[in-house]
């Protein structure tokens, strides 16, 4: 199967869901057809099978493709089990219009069009209504865009050694400002909603942006793949500390999950800055934790926070377990994971990063009680994301494999 | 005869050099009517200068194809710009003496980078694209009006096709009429009302 036709059907489904707003269950119906498609596609697209049916070489890398399949499969589960104030439908267009962008930016064989693809996203992201203005919902993208370009062209040009240096410099900020981490933290509106929030951004277009980053650093910057490294690691444990205190800290509850989301994602940054292969696992699998558990949880607490109810039923205590990483769930591999890739480099970064992940455990007790009690779909929903943790947790291969570690 | 052939070429090649040298100062100057604008007028004339100093530069880079893709997206951007928006040049407006530092700041680093700290024979694209890049993006940054941070973006989206153009590989069509589409598309975008701040 191509990965052109992976892009094309969910792209396909986006636009007749959004032409058939008017009637939602046409809408729904087309998308969800379209969308299943598209997801059998991607599930069919070869890893590493290059394609080239319209003049470029596209290919979908293993590790690309399984953070796709997640993020089909979060989309899925929030779909079908949307808490009842929530209109499907337009949950479903959004979704497959990030799908399609996913898809794109995993298969294109340049970071030229991988900047190109991101700019438009981020320009109708923008456009559409929404809590913030125009304006300022461009700006960190417009950052991430500069500052990626400004990588890769100072990456392509001949000077002396620091350049290279300079450029992977831009290359990290270019990441950290696309995902929304510190130090460019996307502004935060917690009574907008999901699909035009900064969410987004850390939850399906970050993991692909940075894998196709990290990827295809080493070839652009060779001289400084250290340096990249160190700077990735750097900035994985300044958000560590500061999205877990953040989160812990903050008084509004829809925040505190957008900080713990920044927390998550500096495991990863160090997970991708270790360049070994337990890091790359770690990081493969706390991507996977944000895809779906972390954001399916977000969406149905969201009734919760606006109703400010504060539950300490075992579900509750459950949630905050899996969202903190604790065994047997999926973010406990990982972290062990994480350890171990940590000692291999250097043993004090492993103490470093050992100790905040004890600050996990505050926030994520905060999180877990901001659940609500979860009732109806909203329950089937907690209950397969709580599984799917587990499952994970416990026989961690099967995700490994599909991501070619 | 072999002799007069040869400073034949080295004439013509001088001649490039200068096309291409005022190619890549029309494109910062395009930039800089970008960062110093607020008016309808002003902001189509810089973003149609950017887009022909870059089809110029494509064109010496032997991509006439991508200069015709870069010129149309451009062009169709422009022409979208001034039809919308307030009704002047809106040149240089009390309070701009930041933005006027910011334009000859970014001239002056940008022509450094691009030929005293690197080398090669491409210094006119590399100056063009890293003037282009930080007056385009601190636009983007700073700008409140949609109009002004769309075209900033559309200019953007060329200078990022151009800086395809910079890798050792000949990176085809594609990003030029990625970036053509894109360009041309944005001008074309309804922006949604805010809700609230």
């Amino acid at each position: 199967m191509a990965p052109e036709l992976a892009v094309a059907l969910p792209a396909a489904g986006a636009v007749c869901a959004a032409a058939l707003r008017a009637r939602p269950r046409a809408a729904f119906s087309t998308g969800a057809i379209l969308g299943l498609l598209g997801l059998a596609a991607i599930i069919l697209t070869a890893p590493d099978h290059a394609s080239d049916q319209l003049g470029l070489a596209m290919s979908m890398p293993a590790a690309s493709r399984a953070v796709v399949i997640a993020a089909a499969a979060s989309v899925a589960l929030v779909v079908a089990l949307a808490p009842p104030n929530v209109e499907r439908s337009a949950l479903l267009t959004w979704g497959l219009a990030g799908l399609a962008a996913m898809t794109a930016i995993a298969a294109v064989p340049s970071l030229d069009l991988v900047i190109l693809i991101v700019l438009a996203l981020a320009v109708l992201q923008a456009a559409a209504t929404g809590g913030r203005s125009f304006a300022a919902r461009m700006r960190a993208p417009a950052l991430a865009v500069g500052l990626l370009a400004l990588g890769i062209a100072l990456a392509r040009m001949q000077g002396p050694p620091s350049l290279a240096r300079f450029a992977a410099v831009a290359l990290v900020g270019g990441i950290g400002a696309a995902l929304g981490t510190l130090p460019f933290i996307h502004e935060f509106d917690p009574d907008e909603r999901t699909a035009t929030s900064p969410i987004p951004w850390l939850v399906f277009l970050g993991p692909v942006i940075a894998l196709a980053v990290v990827s295809r650093a080493h070839d652009l910057v060779p001289s400084a793949g250290g340096a990249f490294g160190a700077m990735l690691i750097g900035l994985g444990l300044l958000n560590v500390g500061w999205g877990s205190i953040a989160s812990w800290a903050t008084e509004n509850g829809a925040a505190a999950w957008h900080y713990s989301f920044m927390a998550d994602w500096g495991l990863a940054l160090c997970g991708f800055g270790l360049a070994l292969g337990d890091g790359q696992r770690a990081a493969i699998l706390i991507l996977f934790g944000i895809l779906l558990n972390r954001w399916p949880l977000y969406i149905w607490s969201r009734q919760a926070l606006r109703e400010k109810t504060l539950h300490y039923r075992p579900v509750n205590l459950l949630a905050a377990a899996m969202l903190a990483g604790a065994a047997p769930f999926a973010g406990f591999a990982a972290r062990v994971l994480l350890l171990r890739g940590a000692t291999q480099l250097y043993w004090p970064l492993a103490l470093v990063i050992g100790l905040g992940l004890l600050l996990w455990l505050p926030s994520s007790l905060r999180l877990g009680r901001s659940l609500g009690l979860p009732r109806g779909r909203a329950a089937v929903g907690v209950g397969i994301a709580l599984a799917v943790s587990v499952a994970i947790g416990l026989y961690p291969q099967p995700i490994l494999a599909l991501a070619g570690l | 005869m072999r002799a007069r052939r040869g400073q034949v070429a080295d004439a013509r090649l001088t001649d490039f050099s200068a096309v291409t040298g005022v190619a890549a100062f029309t494109a910062w100057l395009g930039a800089a009517l970008i960062v110093l604008a607020d008016g309808r007028r002003g902001l189509a004339l810089g973003l149609a200068l950017v887009a022909a100093a870059f089809a110029v530069l494509a064109v010496a880079d032997g991509d006439a194809l991508a200069a015709v893709a870069l010129l149309a997206g451009g062009g169709v951007a422009a022409v979208q710009r001034v039809r919308s928006g307030t009704n002047d040049w809106g040149l240089m407006p009390p309070g701009s003496t930041s933005r006027l530092v910011l334009v000859i700041a970014a001239g002056v680093i940008a022509l450094w980078i691009a030929t005293s700290v690197t080398t090669g024979a491409d210094a006119p694209l590399r100056f063009a694209a890293l003037a282009a890049l930080g007056l385009l993006g601190a636009r983007a940054l700073t700008g409140r009006d949609p109009a002004v941070v769309l075209t900033a973006i559309a200019g953007m989206g060329l200078t990022v096709a151009m800086v395809a153009g910079l890798a050792e590989t000949n990176p085809g069509l594609v990003p030029y009429i990625v970036a053509a589409l894109i360009t041309a598309g944005l001008s074309i975008l309804p922006i949604g009302q805010t809700r609230g701040a």
